[in-house]
């Protein structure tokens, strides 16, 4: 890959020169918003959206930090966040075992009816799932964001991809050596696919820190919210002062760059090439 | 029975028995209970009670719903130009010139930033008065734009954070099928004397179709399912601006009528379908 000069990539130097251009159009799009963003957060109230001169403060964070109450919902989406992407792995694999790697009558069926329900948008039955964690007495709690989604039929798919490219020698060496399924799946499976239960993970992190629309439904209070919901909160509550919740939102940011800056190498573009085949 | 009993077997039904149960629970119970709603009349404070079909008549008569799928359909504009630029991205990415596996990461950025924040990061520079945008169209002595406040000013705004946050992940996937097109391939055109353009055009752009497909499909159904950019970018503006879901959840969760945003979310899940039904059968053709 790095072994840069092949044949086709001799190319004249205005063709260099305008991918040079694109690259650096494409990379001001795309990182241009949040470096504006860090830089107005920065800011003392007040002042033009526009100015790079406007100062230099820490007095939107903190207003952003005391009054906008922001400890309880950074708490609590790195519990949900953590709830969601360890139980999607770990109910995932499970239930891609099986389908992986054990012969069973339904099998196929199985499979195509989890992978349908792919298929139903959250969006569609928000109603009856609010009813639902209503019914059950979980409205207004953590449990109540981690429960609906603490499995996807993606994570299902992804899994058993993996799965089923594992020799079976491997299965059938641990066999031998009297392991159960159970201990299979858990000492051989697992640590084999390692790298994709990470991306899986990555996957759910990255979805379950960002969402909202959900967490608004079935959070109505201070202690329940997570960042997102506080978030949305204090753009009504910190009218008079924007700049605290531009600095609010620095700081729902900042973990999740954090994280993929840690984990990126896990995001390979074979993935996603999983979908197009799949 | 197989010639040696490798598994328990129950193994199979327990292994996916806490899958089945979330999915079929939360994901199929859901759909056939909003089925069921969506021919009731349920709200905050009474029922549900059958009504047959007298939310979907009442519906078809609705301006505001009708509005809304108006400017559902709109924001599906939002699918070419997701196509063109994340195209574009991977195509920059896969040149390989020094430097560039930093703009992979670069472009993946959008991807993980929350949708909220995304949202307010554009707010920012939508803002009317003292944004970035606006200052920049007044100083070519230009008008500065109504981003935040009229209509359709209002759904380019949530669009351009739907395409900001969309690019990275579909390039991701172009980046996918590129690397799937022999390199031979395009090196033995270009040894035959092939531009550069007839090698795209020739070589790879045929190859990457079924990837374009793929793209197409899947962009335009979360186009459909757009909440969180419109609820947040133009936060403020008139019902009358959102598309579809921003009104399942106002009906629902702010006026309090379950059955009648059922029958709304029904109605999306059918167009949804018969969406992807479409295309994938156009789509399916243009492959070889």
């Amino acid at each position: 890959m790095s072994s840069a000069v092949h044949m086709i990539d001799r190319r004249p130097l205005w063709s260099t020169l305008l991918w040079y251009a694109i690259a650096a159009v494409l990379t001001i799009i795309a990182v241009g918003p949040a470096i504006w963003l860090i830089v107005i957060a920065f800011q003392p109230p007040g002042g033009e959206l526009y100015s790079l001169r406007g100062g230099f403060t820490l007095d939107n964070f903190r207003a952003a930090w005391n009054d906008g109450h922001l400890a309880r919902p950074l708490l609590n989406s790195v519990l949900i966040t953590i709830a969601r992407a360890a139980l999607n792995v770990f109910i995932a694999a499970l239930a891609a075992y099986p389908l992986a790697r054990m012969t069973f009558r339904g099998r196929d069926i199985a499979f195509v009816l989890l992978l349908a329900t792919m298929m139903i948008p959250e969006q569609v039955i928000v109603v009856p799932m609010f009813r639902m964690i209503v019914g059950m007495g979980l409205y207004d709690t953590l449990a109540a964001v981690v429960l609906p989604f603490s499995v996807t039929a993606f994570g299902i798919y992804l899994c058993r991809q993996a799965f089923m490219a594992i020799p079976g020698e491997l299965e059938e060496a641990a066999r031998m050596d009297g392991a159960g399924s159970l201990r299979i799946w858990w000492s051989v499976i697992l640590p084999l696919t390692a790298p994709t239960l990470v991306t899986l993970a990555l996957f759910s992190v990255i979805g379950a820190w960002s969402e909202l629309l959900w967490p608004l439904i079935v959070l109505q209070n201070q202690d329940t919210f997570t960042l997102p919901v506080a978030l949305n909160n204090m753009m009504s509550q910190f009218e008079a002062n924007t700049r605290a919740a531009y600095a609010a939102a620095v700081l729902s940011l900042a973990p999740i760059l954090i994280v993929f800056a840690l984990a990126q190498r896990f995001l390979k573009a074979e993935l996603f090439g999983g979908a197009v085949k799949g | 029975m197989p010639a040696h009993r490798t598994h328990h077997p129950l193994a199979p039904a327990a292994f996916l028995a806490p899958a089945a149960l979330v999915l079929g629970v939360f994901f199929a119970g859901s759909l056939a209970q909003v089925t069921y709603l969506s021919f009731t009349r349920y709200t905050a404070f009474s029922g549900p009670d059958w009504v047959g079909f007298d939310n979907y008549t009442r519906l078809l008569a609705s301006g505001r719903f009708w509005g809304a799928l108006l400017n559902s359909a709109l924001y599906l504009l939002v699918t070419p130009a997701i196509i063109v630029l994340s195209l574009l991205a991977a195509l920059a990415v896969d040149v390989r010139l020094r430097g560039m596996s930093w703009l992979r990461l670069a472009l993946f950025l959008p991807v993980v930033t929350p949708t909220i924040v995304a949202a307010l990061m554009w707010r920012l520079l939508y803002n009317e008065d003292s944004g970035v945008l606006n200052a920049g169209l007044r100083w070519f002595w230009l008008d500065g734009v109504p981003w935040l406040t009229e209509r359709p000013w209002t759904l380019i705004s949530a669009a351009l954070v739907t395409l900001w946050k969309g690019f990275g992940f579909y390039m991701m996937v172009f980046l996918a099928a590129l690397a799937a097109v022999p390199r031979e391939l395009r090196e033995a055109a270009s040894l035959d004397g092939a531009s550069r353009t007839q090698v795209f055009w020739n070589v790879t752009f045929p190859s990457i179709r079924p990837a374009i497909a793929l793209v197409f499909v899947i962009s335009s159904i979360s186009a459909l399912k757009v909440f969180e950019e419109l609820f947040v970018t133009i936060k403020g503006a008139p019902i009358s601006h959102q598309t579809v879901v921003p009104l399942i959840y106002q009906v629902a969760f702010e006026e309090g009528n379950y059955g009648m945003a059922s029958a709304i979310g029904i109605t999306l899940f059918v167009i949804i379908l018969v969406f992807s039904i479409v295309q994938l059968k156009l789509t399916s053709r243009t492959e070889p």
